[in-house]
């Protein structure tokens, strides 16, 4: 390829990208007015319809109402005691169970006798809706925050086990037999190539399982807890007070959205040969 | 790109000095390989080969598809070990992590490694500190102008530059032969004959034995001081060509502009004997 030619290449890329993004930032903001328009059409709606009788907001709760009860739980501490003490124990059982099990799933890689053994204990433990553990743990492990840390972390270990190890199962033979040739051990191939080729895929199983942990945090709220957003959710429910439990859904759905831009981020950084062409 | 690239005149002038040397870097001694089926049958894939590569040599192996190249390719590169005969490279038995540098269709280089940190892979393998292995890994880079892409990721280079940093990565180690196999076939018709142009002058700059395998007849008879016909599987040789016109005219494209370029082509292709009724297996 000559200088010529690799410039061209260069500002050809260039100029796609700028207009890529251009494009991107349009787009972006006029979705954006159309969302923020849309969800104000609904409150609206809403609001209007409980004003006029059409809704019933004893059943439905209604937009001032969740306004004034979300002021309420701000201001008495509560909302916020709650989101933490959901945050702490999610977070703390994603990552434990996220990060152990990305581990196991790398270490599966140096023994194909123990995976094959193991195999469809973790597929059957994959295929088990982690919450039907829920009452187990909470005998073993009380009601208070490490239950509920256990949960999580059950809830996500075995996925992040499965996806890494068949991450694992997805390098190119190609490039292990170019170590091979080049003399590399076992361990060097391991680090070298293995690790860092099965990095996307344990980075999608951190994605998917911040919404894991949370499904088994809030679960396991709800059978049995003395704190957090799934336990304010199940008893404003049982006490019909429909206008708390919106304020503890919509706090819930900002945690999620939160936590999950966070492994996005975390993910872009650890990922960096992922970015797009410059 | 930068001078040294494209020098034909000092490959022209090689012609009459030192070539052909006559120490043998590789030799197939009676090579056969047979595998066997999981239903208890043996394929036999690779029947007595024999044929010696001398010291600076650049030998083609064309065969039709199915033949078993990629036999041959994984018993040179050490991959495999014949079933019978021998293999011998610079006297001693290619074992794994012999002096042997491959470059296949794919670069295989490390998405997650920046180029510079792909070239240097053998070095690292070898224990070379990072300084120590950056700087040859610099010369080197500027030697054949990526300097500038050193802290770039593969993903962000055209197929062409990546084969060049994969050649690169090759060269760095120093091996004692390089193994071709289809280096070019995913590339564009242009691309592909400005690197093949590329390669041949680096790797007869840097005095290497290089072996070819391939499909594409007119590449080898381009590029190469000597093609080996192969026979349907299970293979061996069936005609030894000395070509030698890159070598004679200085450039592959010259090469392919040679009056005998076609009759080495017509002559290969008959002797391939691929039946284009029947298909290629």
């Amino acid at each position: 390829m000559s200088e010529a030619q690799l410039h061209t290449h260069i500002i050809r890329a260039g100029s796609v990208k700028e207009n890529n993004e251009s494009l991107a930032g349009n787009t972006l903001l006029t979705d954006n007015l159309w969302r923020g328009a849309g969800l104000a059409l609904v409150i609206m709606l809403w609001q209007v319809g409980v004003n006029l009788g059409w809704i019933n907001s004893f059943l439905m709760g209604s937009p001032v109402g969740i306004a004034g009860e979300a002021w309420r739980l701000i201001q008495s501490g509560q909302l916020l005691d709650d989101t933490v003490a959901t945050v702490s124990a999610t977070v703390m059982g994603f990552l434990l169970g996220s990060i152990l099990g990305s581990v196991a799933g790398l270490m599966l890689w140096f023994s194909r006798t123990t995976a094959r053994i193991i195999d469809p204990f973790m597929v059957a433990l994959n295929g088990l809706p982690k919450i039907a553990l829920a009452p187990m743990i909470i005998i073993w492990f009380g009601s208070g925050m490490f239950s509920k840390v256990m949960l999580a972390f059950v809830a996500t270990f075995v996925v992040a086990l499965l996806t890494a190890y068949q991450g694992t199962h997805q390098i190119d033979r190609n490039l292990i037999n170019l170590m091979r040739s080049l003399g590399a051990s076992r361990r060097e191939i391991f680090s070298k190539v293995v690790a860092p080729a099965t990095l996307p895929w344990i980075i999608s199983a951190f994605r998917l399982n911040i919404g894991f942990a949370l499904i088994a945090e809030i679960g396991g709220e709800f059978i049995s807890s003395d704190r957090g957003l799934g336990r304010m959710i199940f008893v404003s429910g049982n006490l019909f007070n429909l206008n708390a439990v919106w304020v503890g859904v919509i706090m819930l759905m900002i945690v999620a959205i939160v936590l999950y831009v966070i492994v996005s981020q975390v993910a872009k950084r650890l990922l960096p040969w992922e970015k797009e062409p410059k | 790109m930068n001078a040294p690239m494209f020098n034909s005149t000092t490959l022209a002038e090689n012609k009459s000095v030192s070539w052909p040397l006559l120490q043998s870097v590789i030799s197939f001694d009676g090579v056969n390989k047979t595998f066997s089926m999981p239903d208890g049958g043996n394929v036999k894939v690779i029947e007595d080969i024999t044929l010696d590569i001398k010291h600076e040599e650049f030998v083609s192996i064309v065969g039709p598809s199915g033949c078993g190249k990629s036999t041959m390719f994984n018993i040179i590169a050490g991959l495999l070990e014949p079933s019978a005969g021998t293999i011998t490279l610079r006297g001693h038995d290619p074992k794994r992590g012999a002096r042997i540098g491959y470059m296949l269709q794919r670069d295989l280089l490390f998405p997650w490694r920046t180029i510079i940190d792909n070239v240097c892979l053998g070095l690292e393998v070898q224990g070379m500190p990072k300084t120590q292995r950056y700087e040859i890994a610099r010369d080197y880079l500027a030697r054949y102008g990526l300097a500038d892409f050193a802290k770039q990721y593969p993903n962000t280079l055209s197929g062409g530059m990546r084969q060049r940093v994969a050649l690169i990565r090759t060269l760095i180690t120093e091996p004692d032969l390089i193994l071709l196999d289809e280096p070019f076939s995913a590339l564009d018709y242009q691309t592909r004959l400005v690197l093949e142009e590329e390669i041949v002058s680096i790797l007869k700059e840097a005095h290497k034995t290089v072996v070819l395998i391939t499909h594409d007849i007119g590449e080898a008879i381009a590029m190469s001081d000597r093609v080996a016909v192969m026979t349907q599987r299970p293979t061996s040789v069936k005609k030894i060509y000395d070509v030698g016109l890159s070598r004679k005219l200085g450039s592959c494209l010259k090469a392919r502009s040679d009056a005998r370029y076609q009759t080495f082509f017509d002559s290969i292709w008959n002797d391939l004997d691929i039946q284009i009724s029947g298909g290629e297996s």
